[in-house]
């Protein structure tokens, strides 16, 4: 046994039943010695394991955690394991930009038959945590100085023509009988225009922020009947989304695409996506920025800093995180009739806003939305707290964009990104 | 003749508190156009120098967003059962006549059928300094709701920018007066005519006697299509005071704990049986302006909003119950 000073660390493996559970068992059988430091807890399959339960391990405890299924092509139910692969990429990535100490997190694959590759996993595992000490991501001292400010895009000319051909065109679907509301911005915020006198009440300005796509959800709004739609080129790869998870029936809703300069928006300045694309009629028109930025420009302002630093920084930010909801109800594709962070039995994340609880939040909100989120904003610009939730949407999207060329909401024909594999998904940080 | 304290009197004053240890909280840029009121750091971080409406309220000194209420431990023999300490000295400085007016109007709820020690004990604790508006914005309507933007209810000091930079200082209360007694203040002349704050923007005795007899009105799910529900007016209102209790633990030792809660979520009215008696939207909005200006009228004689605007400030959707109200007054 190696030299441990006292501090015995609590290691906890996630593991599949079929594979590496066997696995342990044989090292049992088979009189292996390996430390008694890892809580072994089985799951069915390594796609059963929930990034939360990683996160939930670190909240009680545990100073490293190793999870662990069967190798590829070897899976009980086929290709579990292939989709927990490309689930880790993604947190992986996640949990980087947060500044998790990644020396902590283990993945491995074991079969039945490799009673010794798991005693040496552990062995390993064990002593590596030993030599790193106690871990406790949520003792950070948060980092109050701002970050450099963010690229910011001017509000690009509103073409006044446009305001006027949006209240025609409004005007007519609501008198055909093709719409039975129109969705829209007004003066001060959406508008639900039902009647073909209230069409003025239509705006289009450099104050049309909202993503509308977010009222297809609610049944407040399903309730109004058929509906048109006013989307900019960005809010519209929500639709795309929406319709590829069976949300919308596409074919029933009318989209009156908006061309759009800009709305001054962080999200503005790297857009390529000024018209619609798959809109059923289209108003005016806009050209993308001749000198585009880096869409991810904000994340690797985040990963410039060290782990401990950024570590500090989203400490600060979730800090303030009041648990309102605000990001959930406002983002298109949180649909969920009862959300997660909503559900009690089991409670996987803390309803409290305190700090293990709202890392726990931000962590499943966002892998959640993985290949999902469209980058509309929608969260930070609702956030009453200020967090900067864009930044971990954009880690989750740089790294679809980097690893599985996949952008959501870009490619109507495209699977979705969770919920499908490859098999040359990269692994090279499994053992 | 007032008493008088320049800028950098008041800042070394503020530095002297918290030198001293004591938890002051206050206005401070937490990102370009964001404001919040949270403990300092430093006399310098203290948003002194021109008018912010910080996007939350100073209820949290009195009633936090998590708080436990009590504790178990579980030991090999015994149960042990502790009290969550709550006295702490709190010092509020520049929170608006819109933010101190709400500590005397939660004192009536937390005071009602139960007293709420733990809340008594925070409130005890607490002393507010507020700074008198110069300036107000397109949400504000402290007039509308009978405060000014200086008005002294809930304060224990108020400061009125002068034209130097300065402030003209009247200490409302002895502890307020213990917290000066270092200050270095001067006599002079009343600094300059208080600003009169925005027009009054509707009356809040109209839209409480609308809400009295239009519980059923199409009025309501007309002007909620755009509410997502997602509660950051509730939270960042000063007077909003709705909580959740929660068990928080394990085998070995937790607590129970409050957290806030709103009437704007759905999950807010969920029966266990699945029966919501608050099942759409428009109920739970009629429900907000409801309680502002009709249940708590009734119940403690006075309205529950100071007319600080957060609510239409925070709203992602262009809500809040300034342009809601104004519809039910203006017909
Ligand atoms: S997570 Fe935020 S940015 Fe992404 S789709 Fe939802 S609201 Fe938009
Ligand atoms: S909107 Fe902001 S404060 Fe509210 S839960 Fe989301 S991150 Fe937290
Ligand atoms: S209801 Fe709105 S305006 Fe009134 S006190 Fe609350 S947040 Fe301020
Ligand atoms: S009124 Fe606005 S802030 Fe309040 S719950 Fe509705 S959308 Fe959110």
């Amino acid at each position: 046994m190696s030299e441990t000073n006292g501090f015995e660390p609590k290691i906890v493996a996630y593991v599949c039943n079929w594979c590496t559970y066997l696995g342990a068992d044989l090292a049992g059988t088979s009189r292996l010695e390996y430390p008694s430091n890892v809580r072994i807890i089985r799951l069915p399959c390594t796609g059963r394991i929930d990034a939360n339960l990683v996160v939930k391990a670190f909240e009680i405890g545990a100073d490293a955690v190793l999870v662990s299924g069967c190798h590829p092509g070897d899976c009980h139910y086929n290709a579990g394991n292939y989709h927990a692969r490309r689930r880790w990429i993604l947190f992986r990535e996640l949990m980087e930009t947060i500044g998790f100490d990644m020396r902590r997190l283990h993945f491995s694959w074991i079969s039945a038959a490799e009673g010794k590759k798991f005693q040496q996993v552990i062995t390993e595992i064990t002593e590596k945590t030993i030599a790193l000490g106690p871990y406790n991501p949520y003792g950070a001292e948060p980092r109050v100085e701002p970050l450099s400010p963010m690229p910011q895009a001017a509000a690009g000319a509103c073409d006044p023509a446009a305001e006027l051909e949006l209240r025609t065109a409004a005007k007519r679907v609501l008198e055909s009988g093709q719409a039975n509301v129109v969705i829209g911005y007004g003066a001060r915020g959406p508008v639900f225009i039902t009647r073909p006198d209230d069409v003025d009440r239509l705006v289009w300005n450099a104050n049309c922020h909202q993503n509308l796509a977010t009222y297809l959800k609610r049944k407040e709004i399903r309730a109004l009947g058929k509906a048109a739609i006013v989307m900019k080129g960005c809010d519209e790869r929500a639709l795309i989304i929406l319709e590829r998870e069976s949300q919308i029936a596409r074919p029933d809703l009318h989209v009156i695409g908006m061309a759009c300069n800009g709305m001054g928006q962080p999200k503005c300045a790297a857009c390529d996506t000024r018209e619609t694309r798959f809109a059923d009629e289209k108003i005016s028109s806009a050209q993308p920025p001749a000198d585009m930025p880096d869409r991810y420009v904000a994340v690797d302002q985040i990963l410039a800093m060290e782990p401990a630093d950024r570590m500090a920084f989203f400490t600060a930010e979730f800090d303030r995180c009041l648990k309102c909801y605000a990001c959930r109800q406002v983002c298109p594709m949180c649909y969920c009739e009862r959300c997660i962070a909503d559900k009690n039995r089991p409670q996987a994340i803390d309803t409290s806003p305190h700090r293990q609880g709202n890392f726990a939040w931000h962590i499943a909100r966002a892998m959640h939305l993985a290949g999902r989120c469209v980058g509309c904003d929608e969260c930070t610009r609702a956030c009453p707290a200020g967090i900067d939730l864009r930044l971990l949407n954009l880690t989750l999207a740089r790294t679809a964009e980097q690893q599985f060329a996949y952008r959501a909401g870009m490619d109507p024909a495209l699977d979705p990104l969770i919920g499908t594999f490859s098999l040359q998904d990269k692994e090279e940080f499994i053992r | 003749m007032s008493e008088q304290i320049s800028r950098d009197n008041l800042r070394t004053l503020v530095a002297g508190w918290l030198a001293a240890g004591k938890k002051v909280v206050g206005p401070v840029q937490v990102k370009p156009g964001m404001a919040l009121f949270a403990p300092l750091r430093s006399a310098d971080a203290l948003l002194l120098d021109r008018w912010v409406r910080p996007s939350n309220s100073i209820k949290e000194v009195v009633f936090p967003r998590h708080e436990a209420l009590y504790g178990y431990r579980i030991g090999k023999n015994s149960v042990e059962l502790f009290d969550a300490a709550v006295f702490e000295e709190q010092i509020v400085i520049g929170a608006h006549p819109c933010d101190a007016a709400s500590l005397p109007i939660l004192d009536k709820l937390f005071n009602w059928d139960f007293q709420d020690e733990i809340y008594n004990q925070r409130r005890a604790g607490v002393t507010v300094i507020s700074v008198a508006c110069t300036e107000s914005d397109d949400e504000c309507f402290c007039t509308s709701v009978g405060l000014s933007p200086s008005a002294e209810r809930g304060s224990d000091a108020m400061l009125l920018p002068r034209a130097d930079g300065g402030f003209d200082v009247r200490l409302l209360s002895d502890k307020a007066r213990g917290l000066f007694a270092e200050a270095k203040l001067a006599a002079g002349s009343d600094g300059q005519a208080a600003y009169a704050g925005p027009a009054s923007k509707f009356d809040p005795a109209q839209v409480g006697a609308f809400a009295k007899d239009h519980f059923e009105d199409p009025f309501w799910a007309e002007h909620a299509l755009a509410c997502v529900g997602c509660g950051a007016c509730a939270y960042t209102c000063p007077v909003c005071h709705c909580f959740d209790i929660v068990d928080e633990g394990n085998g070995r030792e937790g607590v129970r704990a409050r957290n806030w809660d709103a009437c704007q979520y759905g999950m807010f009215t969920l029966h266990a049986s699945g029966h919501n008696p608050r099942n759409n939207q428009a109920a739970r909005q009629r429900q907000r302006i409801y309680h502002k200006f009709y249940m708590y009228p009734e119940k403690f004689g006075e309205i529950l909003c100071t007319g600080c605007g957060n609510c239409a400030r925070n709203c992602p959707e262009g809500l809040g119950v300034l342009p809601v109200v104004t519809e039910v007054s203006h017909g």
